[in-house]
């Protein structure tokens, strides 16, 4: 509940940025540089979150930045999802050659370093939004796949099964219609928190600087940004990485209780 | 006995194995069997005898890839089920022949509702409309002793029996011609047993189902069947009228498994018990495969196979010792 409510204030938030922000999130205006936090004390017109060491709106990056960050959230959590999914349910419904094969890759992906492969790979194609996306599916649609094979490994086996086949059912009806919704549960889990765990990689690869580029601003380069002013002006820092903390809290909170809602045994 | 009307299912010497890496485990070794239209058959004998194993094929859904016909025949209304294409076969599995299952807690699928399940078997074979399934499946229910208004219940609202009547309701939604049962009150206590096999006896009477009767539970088979098949080893030892089997049990494990029964009458002796154990499939005993544990075994049972001959009027028994003077 707090989680669902938290998650969309933020989602809310973040549509609604453009007709919020009151400053230009890019343009630079040196004369109101590291300003501290007025909070609500001019309501939306002041400097909430005080500025940057360009004289940038703090609150009007957050906004701005959240617009990116929950944008290649949700894209890398649903492709990934999906294909991880896919992969996973075949390799568990089939089993035999074709298991063995999609497992030995997903080892092969998971050995290496989810982040090294992420520099890597952005080293390579050069930063941009669009790479950073493909970048973080290739990186974490491997834990869908075991998620999915797993479970479905499990649920092929229950008699019911057995008896849809026996009352007729088709192969594709067995694996999409009656085990996959016995596995989906886990998989809100898992996608609530690799949301959370999406945004926080953005994040760190932003502050690398080897995701989102500036002057766009993006929770991960403010931090970054923010570091060398760390003792003398730390709103630069708190305030997205507090906003960071609060997303990713929020959306574990909605995985955890989305579970609840959806369990068919609550009654 | 319906003995005028045609065979609705035969199957033919049939042998199954199961193939793992370790063993190869014969589960059925020549197994021959008959069912007549709206014949009901029961089909007794120990774990591990072949009982599920001859179910499964029958609807052609050994558990692959270890489990495998390797030769052998079955006939479903003069067509070979071995031979069918999986279009074919789906055709076939819960609209001509269906099955209800062992446990009914695992039976039924957690995440749909009861409604919903019978729906899907409906519209699987038959073109109609969600309202009509819908108005179809709450009569199943009806049927089988529910509320209708149930459908939209969970099937864990619902207790071990009504689960088994659900799971009756989805095995006889299309008006099957023949209904494998695999044990359906073994999961059961015997009160909520006797309200099922009295409820599948009422359809049976109703519909005219053929029904082969998985069980090892004699009591049940004298109840709801006219004819019974003692398995063993993966083969049919005895078969017959339930008046002829177990009024004059001929072979000698028949004989025995009858001889387990307590009586609720008569003088309390103590039961006589089978010594040995149960044949083992990954190594079945040459010739007969009960001679090592039957009284009467000598050198020819050890060496030859029996063949089912008929003693009586329906009634066939595979047994060198008990045929030989025929």
């Amino acid at each position: 509940m707090v989680g669902a409510v938290t998650a969309l204030i933020i989602i809310l938030l973040s549509l609604f940025s453009p007709v919020i922000v009151k400053y230009n999130p890019i343009t630079n205006s040196l004369r109101e540089r590291l300003l501290p936090p007025e909070y609500f004390a001019r309501g939306l017109n002041g400097h909430i979150f005080g500025t940057d060491d360009l004289g940038r709106d703090i609150f009007s990056r957050l906004l701005l930045g959240s617009r990116y960050s929950l944008f290649i959230a949700a894209s890398v959590v649903s492709l990934s999802a999906l294909i991880g999914t896919i992969l996973g349910a075949i390799s568990g419904y089939f089993g035999g050659i074709v298991d063995i094969l999609i497992m030995r890759f997903c080892e092969i992906m998971m050995a290496i370093p989810n982040l090294v492969l992420a520099i890597a790979v952005m080293a390579i194609l050069g930063p941009n939004i669009f790479n950073l996306i493909i970048v973080l599916v290739i990186t974490s649609w491997v834990q869908y796949c075991k998620l999915t094979r797993n479970n479905v490994m499990v649920v092929r086996n229950v008699e019911f099964v057995k008896a849809s086949q026996a009352l007729g059912a088709s192969k594709w009806h067995i694996m999409f219609s009656q085990i996959f919704p016995n596995v989906t549960t886990q998989l809100i889990i898992l996608i609530s928190q690799q949301f959370g765990w999406t945004i926080l990689t953005e994040a760190s690869l932003s502050f690398l600087s080897l995701g989102v580029q500036p002057p766009i601003p993006s929770w991960g380069n403010m931090i970054a940004d923010g570091r060398n002013y760390l003792i003398t002006h730390p709103w630069m820092v708190f305030a997205p990485g507090i906003a960071l903390m609060i997303t990713v809290l929020a959306f574990n909170f909605l995985g955890d209780g989305l579970r609840d809602v959806l369990d068919p045994k609550r009654i | 006995m319906n003995t005028d009307t045609g065979t609705l299912l035969e199957i033919n010497d049939l042998f199954v194995q199961y193939k793992t890496e370790r063993a190869i485990s014969n589960a059925l070794n020549g197994l021959t069997m008959r069912i007549k239209k709206s014949e009901s058959m029961g089909l007794v004998g120990e774990t591990g005898a072949g009982k599920t194993t001859t179910a499964l094929s029958i609807l052609n859904l050994l558990p692959k890839p270890a489990g495998k016909i390797v030769s052998g025949e079955i006939i479903y209304n003069g067509n070979s089920i071995i031979d069918m294409s999986s279009n074919q076969l789906r055709d076939i599995r819960g609209n001509k022949i269906s099955m209800i299952f062992q446990n009914p807690l695992t039976s039924l699928n957690p995440v749909f509702t009861v409604g919903e399940q019978i729906r899907m078997v409906i519209q699987k074979h038959k073109k109609v409309s969600k309202r009509e399934a819908d108005n179809m499946s709450k009569e199943l229910l009806e049927i089988v002793g529910i509320s209708g208004g149930r459908i939209h219940d969970y099937p864990n609202q619902f207790s071990g029996g009504m689960r088994q009547r659900v799971g009756i309701a989805a095995g006889i939604a299309l008006n099957p011609e023949l209904l494998i049962a695999d044990e359906p009150t073994t999961a059961l206590d015997v009160t909520i047993q006797a309200q099922i096999l009295e409820l599948m006896k009422k359809l049976k009477t109703q519909y005219d189902t053929s029904l082969l009767m998985i069980t090892h539970n004699l009591g049940i088979v004298s109840e709801l069947c006219e004819s019974v098949s003692v398995i063993y080893g993966g083969r049919i030892i005895e078969y017959g009228s339930v008046r002829s089997v177990f009024g004059d049990p001929t072979h000698p494990y028949t004989n025995g498994l009858l001889g387990a029964i307590p009586l609720l009458d008569g003088k309390k002796d103590r039961l006589h018990a089978i010594p040995g154990d149960i044949a083992s499939a990954t190594n079945v005993p040459s010739g007969c495969a009960f001679h090592p544990r039957c009284e009467l075994a000598d050198e020819r049972c050890r060496m030859e196979i029996p063949q089912i001959v008929g003693i009586k009027e329906n009634h066939f028994v595979a047994c060198f010792k008990k045929t030989e003077g025929l």
